[in-house]
């Protein structure tokens, strides 16, 4: 069956890339080694944490006469304001973390190939449109909308997805855009509808396939930023309630209390940068290694 | 001039066509969002009469018209400079924005410059040692603080600063200098207007305050500046007229600065310019975090309350801001890069 083939080919595409940078990039490996981290952290968090219920933000009396204490054996990561143990804390943080970040990304990855990809193959005027909404929409911060959400009244996990989806879907559709515009372009793309193949069957068979690969790259690259601005959406407290574990909150648990505790805001803080590094990391060398002249296209460094 | 007034009229007229959809586009999202702010306006009223208090502060808000003459009115307001009237603080959206802008824009120049410059300098430095280990420190150094949260870095400032020579110092000015050596704004931006007036009591107490927040804010162009300066100069050093300049003897620091930075300078403004206009939400973050008036804290005063002039006020600013940064930065790189004909 070719359809088969052709999809056993796309996922061998990506697996030779894949080994290839593992073989020659150091800084692969380490995305590599702190992604799997980050995903084991986020399944098994809540069943290794030490103290389960107190990561999940339950207070008891016992917790709440152990009162804050600095990192010690017993508690590695110190104890917050109400004695909860931190590690446990960031442990069950690791899969609220993760979960936003997936939903986002895929969510705006699925839209973004869409208008991208419609926007290339249309000519004319629903390409235009097309475009003026994808830059429309890359003008808006995500922190932005969360805060106008916010003078509503409306808060939760909702605004952090919502807010980030409205943002990032226009920036995966002006990268699907321009692959799938230089693929419009080629001449195997013309055979195929002077050979009378609907439009359907050639986005589908020819143009889709050959954007995938390098979308999805900058997908894995633009996974870290995504984690960045949903911990600082639910770090100025517009997103996720006080009592959440999730890791922008914890660090904002802790801000009024860092001369006295510093240790609440800076340890969930580091989890951010590091699982934000290791997507960073990830994608980067994904990137060079699939097409080293993309280094020149700055403007999609974003 | 390699750039055509075609391409400079078409780049602008589009740029203008956005700027009109972020407005109507703004006054959507705002304007079905829940809440009710002709009750706000009317001053909560309660009892039997409140309804027609409520119908009232709807009329003269202008919100009992349909939809689209409202999107209307609201655009040609906005493109002729005027914002409304914010419901929470009953003053014009205007000057509240153009006082927060000012702050923020303050913060944002000295991060930028010193970002910016530290970043370029790295990079220069790392691009002639390619390979080295300075070179995979400089690497390793960028990408760690392009991807730093800036709120966390904020947090670890100050109690680093707190902890080492204890300066808890924070918010933009001191009121006591200021009342003493009666410093007063003039453009907005302290630091100008203390030079302006020769107060260097001020300047200095202005600076002070601006250095932490300015170096969390730096990190990001610092490490951007760095991968990108880098990864431009390492490509010239290797290009023929590289080594020709470097084969007729010109001195080293003459080839780095006239010949391998010149071919980066169009290519690294277009990046920082689009930087420069993601960095204003982290400026806007940041001072949040420091204690400093400016639009991130304007945004934070009004959460809850309804506000919604000055929300759409506050939105249409900051991406109109990022839209005027884009095209600029589109333009000065097609103005200055002799290879680009457009």
């Amino acid at each position: 069956m070719p359809t088969r083939l052709r999809r056993s080919s796309r996922i061998a595409e990506l697996k030779t890339l894949v080994k290839r940078a593992w073989r020659r990039r150091i800084g692969f490996r380490i995305g590599v080694i702190i992604v799997v981290f980050a995903i084991t952290m986020a399944i098994l968090g809540p069943f290794i944490a030490p103290y389960p219920e107190e990561g999940w933000g339950i207070a008891s009396p016992e917790t709440q006469l152990r009162g804050p204490q600095p990192p010690s054996w017993e508690h590695p990561f110190g104890t917050d304001l109400v004695g909860r143990d931190m590690l446990s804390r960031v442990l069950v943080g690791a899969g609220y973390a993760l979960m936003q970040i997936t939903i986002v990304v895929v969510v705006s990855l699925v839209i973004g190939l869409i208008v991208g990809v419609l926007a290339a193959y249309s000519r004319g005027l629903i390409e235009r449109i097309l475009n003026y909404f994808t830059e429309l929409f890359m003008a808006f911060p995500a922190i932005i909308i969360a805060i106008a959400l916010n003078t509503f009244g409306i808060r939760g996990l909702f605004v952090v997805i919502i807010s980030l989806i409205i943002t990032w879907w226009s920036w995966y559709a002006r990268i699907a855009y321009v692959y799938a515009r230089s693929i419009r372009e080629m001449e195997y793309v013309t055979l195929a509808e002077l050979a009378g193949l609907p439009s359907y069957k050639i986005i589908y068979r020819h143009i889709l396939p050959n954007t995938l690969t390098p979308v999805i790259v900058q997908a894995i690259t633009d996974t870290g930023s995504v984690l960045l601005e949903a911990a600082a959406i639910n770090f100025l407290g517009l997103g996720l309630p006080p009592d959440y574990p999730d890791w922008g909150v914890l660090v904002q648990n802790g801000f009024n209390y860092i001369y006295s505790y510093p240790w609440i805001s800076l340890i969930p803080g580091f989890f951010i940068l590091l699982v934000a590094l290791g997507f960073s990391l990830l994608g980067d060398n994904l990137r060079e290694e699939l097409d080293p002249k993309m280094r020149h296209r700055w403007k999609l460094w974003f | 001039m390699p750039v055509s007034l075609n391409y400079l009229v078409k780049r602008i007229f589009w740029s203008l066509l956005i700027i009109i959809g972020v407005i109507i586009l703004s006054y959507i999202i705002i304007i079905s969002a829940p809440g009710d702010p002709a009750r706000i306006w009317a001053g909560n009223p309660r009892g039997e009469k409140a309804i027609y208090a409520i119908q009232k502060a709807r009329e003269e808000l202008g919100l009992d018209q349909p939809l689209p003459i409202q999107i209307l009115k609201y655009t040609l307001q906005i493109l002729s400079g005027n914002m409304g009237i914010s419901i929470e603080y009953r003053v014009p959206v205007v000057d509240i924005i153009w006082r927060g802008l000012t702050a923020t824009l303050e913060l944002l120049v000295v991060s930028y410059i010193i970002g910016v410059s530290i970043g370029i300098l790295l990079g220069v430095e790392s691009a002639l040692r390619r390979g080295s280990r300075f070179d995979g420190l400089m690497q390793s150094l960028a990408i760690i603080l392009a991807n730093a949260p800036s709120f966390w870095l904020g947090i670890g400032v100050i109690v680093l600063l707190a902890e080492t020579i204890g300066f808890t110092g924070y918010g933009r000015i001191d009121p006591y200098i200021m009342y003493q050596t009666g410093f007063h704004p003039i453009t907005g931006f302290y630091l100008l207007d203390a030079l302006i007036q020769g107060n260097f009591a001020v300047f200095i107490d202005v600076f002070l305050r601006i250095l932490p927040p300015a170096i969390v804010v730096a990190t990001y162009p610092l490490g951007l500046g760095l991968r990108v300066s880098r990864a431009l100069i390492a490509e010239n050093l290797n290009e023929d007229y590289v080594r020709v300049a470097v084969a007729w003897g010109i001195k080293r620091k003459i080839v780095i600065w006239k010949y391998a930075f010149r071919g980066a300078i169009p290519s690294l403004t277009q990046v920082m310019g689009l930087a420069f206009a993601y960095s204003l939400i982290d400026a806007m973050i940041v001072e949040v975090v420091f204690g400093r008036e400016g639009l991130g804290s304007i945004a934070f005063s009004i959460i809850g309350k309804s506000d919604y002039t000055l929300i759409t006020g506050l939105m249409v600013t900051v991406t109109i801001f990022y839209i005027l940064m884009n095209t600029l930065a589109d333009i000065l790189q097609a103005i200055i890069d002799p290879r680009v004909k457009l």
